[in-house]
């Protein structure tokens, strides 16, 4: 690329970048990024009122308890062996069920719930009658659960539908958005060529999509962590790989705007109306799980999905169609996955660039 | 011919609908007006000039450069549209420097062009006001002056003095004169034919997609062959000149101009009513003065295209 198309090119990016950044009918786009955020924040806010009822049982307990006592709870010990070890119940709840046995004759069977908790981690001892039926730690982590939540909102939300309608947002209004306010003719009659032009709103609409997924991956991923005790945090970034998820995470966020940004960029081009394109392509990587070996290469999700970190196991029992979208059962190397992308980007920015000479201004027709 | 704007055998069909038809034209330096009914082709022919739109046949060059390369066309050309709209948001100086920083003009060099640009057409005190709060006369002006920016050989203008005041016209038409005494190709479309008749150095004339007439005024009047040419004589005693005048074989008809100070006459062939003129004895009859009558656009595109759709 020679000096002169840079220096144009970075021009393209300062007019379109303001517009993109502060169209109102763009506003959509950061509500779509932002809703995954406002989840984990419900999440986090959840989880943390949580921590801090435990921590109040935990004060109003006889004595402190660590996590090896709540797991000496065991069936069948009485509610006096039960006493003895933890001590009296800071929550005490109990109940009479009334069983029928003939008509108008009932037993009265007593229940009785005790709840214990080491400051996070919370018992819960169910008694009938006088034993112990069932003792239950709730743990207040569960890295390896709260990962797969993560990839499954990651996968299933914020790329499939996030990612794919902003992209759609953005990178489909980059020349057809001119058109309808008919100011397209302001770019085609200044020197530049239309493939630098093109070129330079691409990575505009690049630059606007990836800060506003980026960031709004960032903050997932620190709303995820908000509620995690230090230790815990500690453990799932530098023990359970969370660190190198984030960073995965981020980088399959850009991969996805560069493919569905130049999807939607030639869709922009080749169509006059959206929706067509849009409904087409959703269906195309929706269905991408049922097509053969060679027409998934030709996707987007495919390689994404080939890439996200955390594989989210399928449950026995799940049917088959949602298993199928579920699971990836032929996923490419991460080398090989990168590569599709640009891959594919790169054919539909050859395919923009045709397109792009070929435009004339005609805004009577749109 | 790279110091012309060509169109060698040019048509453009909208679907089926169509925009010109075989042009053939050969455009000289100087004020060159494009003349013609609404949906005549005057639109179509620009936006043809500055690759806006493709030929569906034929080759345009704009002094040896294709339409189809904007990096070297709009180097020398620039063009105000009659599309009112403009990049959202943008103040006028923010307009017109983005479309210098678009040529790849250095900052500064860009920010003082652009103010340059903006002082020509009087909108200094309003540059840093947005563009969506423009009248219709700043607005063609902005226009005007991001045309004119960078300067360009060659200025393709769309009815540029439509919503300009009179002063703010007589600017303009100042301004084209002066650029096509330096030697630049000033292409003008507008309705009002006074005006064409005043600045032009030439005219295209279009009607229904083709062009009907190009050249210089008076070269495309001689060419109309079946309309007499009328001349307008300004004398002390017309009656006794018009009876004079009859001797000549050449003359068709004459009336007294309504001042009784001059005859207003038809001739099949100006040049040779003119040579016998001179050799008729006027007998002490004081002529002031011997002009064309009809040798204006207005006659000209009255007898081409009729009288539709102009402004006198």
């Amino acid at each position: 690329m020679n000096r002169l198309w840079w220096t144009q090119v970075k021009a393209v990016i300062r007019l379109e970048l303001k517009k993109t950044f502060f169209a109102k009918r763009g506003l959509w786009i950061y509500a779509v990024a932002a809703l995954p955020v406002l989840l984990f924040i419900a999440y986090a806010i959840a989880m943390s009122n949580q921590q801090h009822r435990s921590a109040r049982i935990a004060r109003d307990g006889e004595k402190p308890l660590s996590y090896q006592d709540l797991l000496a709870v065991k069936p069948g010990m009485t509610k006096d062996q039960v006493v003895a070890t933890l001590g009296r119940p800071p929550v005490d709840i109990h109940w009479t069920e009334r069983r029928p046995t003939g008509p108008g004759a009932f037993d009265e069977i007593q229940h009785q719930r005790f709840q214990y908790s080491d400051g996070q981690n919370d018992l819960f001892v169910e008694f009938v009658g006088d034993k112990v039926e069932g003792a239950n730690v709730q743990d207040a982590y569960n890295l390896g659960e709260d990962a797969i939540v993560f990839a499954g909102v990651f996968q299933f939300f914020f790329l499939r539908l996030a990612i794919f309608f902003g992209c759609l947002g953005v990178f489909m209004n980059l020349f057809r958005g001119e058109v309808l306010d008919r100011s397209l003719h302001f770019y085609f009659l200044s020197p530049v060529r239309r493939e630098v032009l093109m070129g330079g709103k691409f990575l505009a609409g690049l630059l606007a999509t990836c800060t506003i997924f980026v960031t709004s991956e960032i903050l997932q991923t620190l709303a995820f962590l908000w509620h995690f005790s230090p230790r815990a945090r500690d453990l799932y970034l530098y023990h359970h790989h969370g660190l190198e998820h984030a960073a995965t995470y981020v980088g399959v966020t850009i991969l996805a705007c560069i493919g569905y940004g130049a999807f939607f960029l030639v869709a922009g081009m080749l169509f006059r109306n959206p929706i067509i394109p849009a409904a087409v392509i959703l269906i195309w990587e929706a269905i991408n799980p049922f097509l053969p070996a060679l027409l998934k290469q030709f996707s987007v999700i495919y390689y994404l999905k080939s890439l996200c970190p955390v594989e989210i196991p399928v449950s026995p029992g799940t049917p088959g169609l949602f298993a199928l979208l579920i699971s990836n059962a032929n996923p490419v190397s991460a080398p090989l996955a990168i590569i599709g992308i640009l891959v594919v980007a790169f054919i539909a920015l050859a395919v923009s660039s045709f397109q792009v000479k070929r435009m004339e201004i005609n805004y009577t027709t749109e | 011919m790279n110091d012309r704007i060509i169109f060698e055998d040019v048509s453009k069909f909208y679907g089926e609908i169509l925009g010109v038809n075989r042009v053939n034209l050969s455009i000289p330096p100087g004020i060159t007006s494009l003349v013609g009914p609404n949906g005549s082709g005057k639109t179509t022919l620009m936006n043809l000039m500055t690759g806006l739109v493709k030929p569906s046949r034929g080759r345009i060059q704009v002094l040896g450069i294709k339409t189809d390369d904007p990096e070297r066309l709009f180097k020398i050309v620039g063009y105000s549209t009659q599309f009112d709209a403009f990049p959202r948001g943008l103040t006028g100086f923010q307009f017109i420097y983005s479309y210098l920083s678009l040529s790849g003009i250095p900052t500064q060099e860009a920010e003082r062009t652009a103010w340059e640009a903006i002082q020509r057409v009087n909108l200094v005190d309003a540059a840093s006001r947005k563009i969506g709060a423009y009248s219709k006369g700043m607005r063609q002006r902005i226009r005007l002056a991001q045309a004119l920016a960078h300067n360009p050989k060659v200025m393709v203008l769309d009815e540029p003095l439509n919503g300009l005041d009179p002063l703010a016209r007589a600017e303009m038409i100042a301004l084209f004169r002066a650029s096509a005494a330096a030697g630049s190709y000033v292409i003008i479309s507008s309705h009002i034919l006074h005006e064409v008749d005043v600045i032009s150095d030439q005219v295209i004339l279009l009607s229904n997609g083709y062009v009907v007439a190009e050249g210089q005024i008076q070269t495309v009047r001689n060419e109309i062959q079946e309309h007499p040419t009328q001349i307008l004589i300004r004398c002390d005693r017309p009656r006794e000149l018009a009876a004079k005048l009859f001797e000549s074989e050449y003359m068709i008809e004459a009336s007294i101009h309504k001042d009784d100070r001059g005859v207003l006459l038809k001739t099949k062939d100006a040049d040779r009513f003119y040579l016998a003129l001179n050799q008729l004895a006027l007998n002490g009859i004081q002529i002031e003065s011997i002009a064309p009558a009809d040798d204006d656009v207005l006659s000209v595109y009255e007898y081409l295209i009729g009288n539709e759709e102009v402004v006198r």
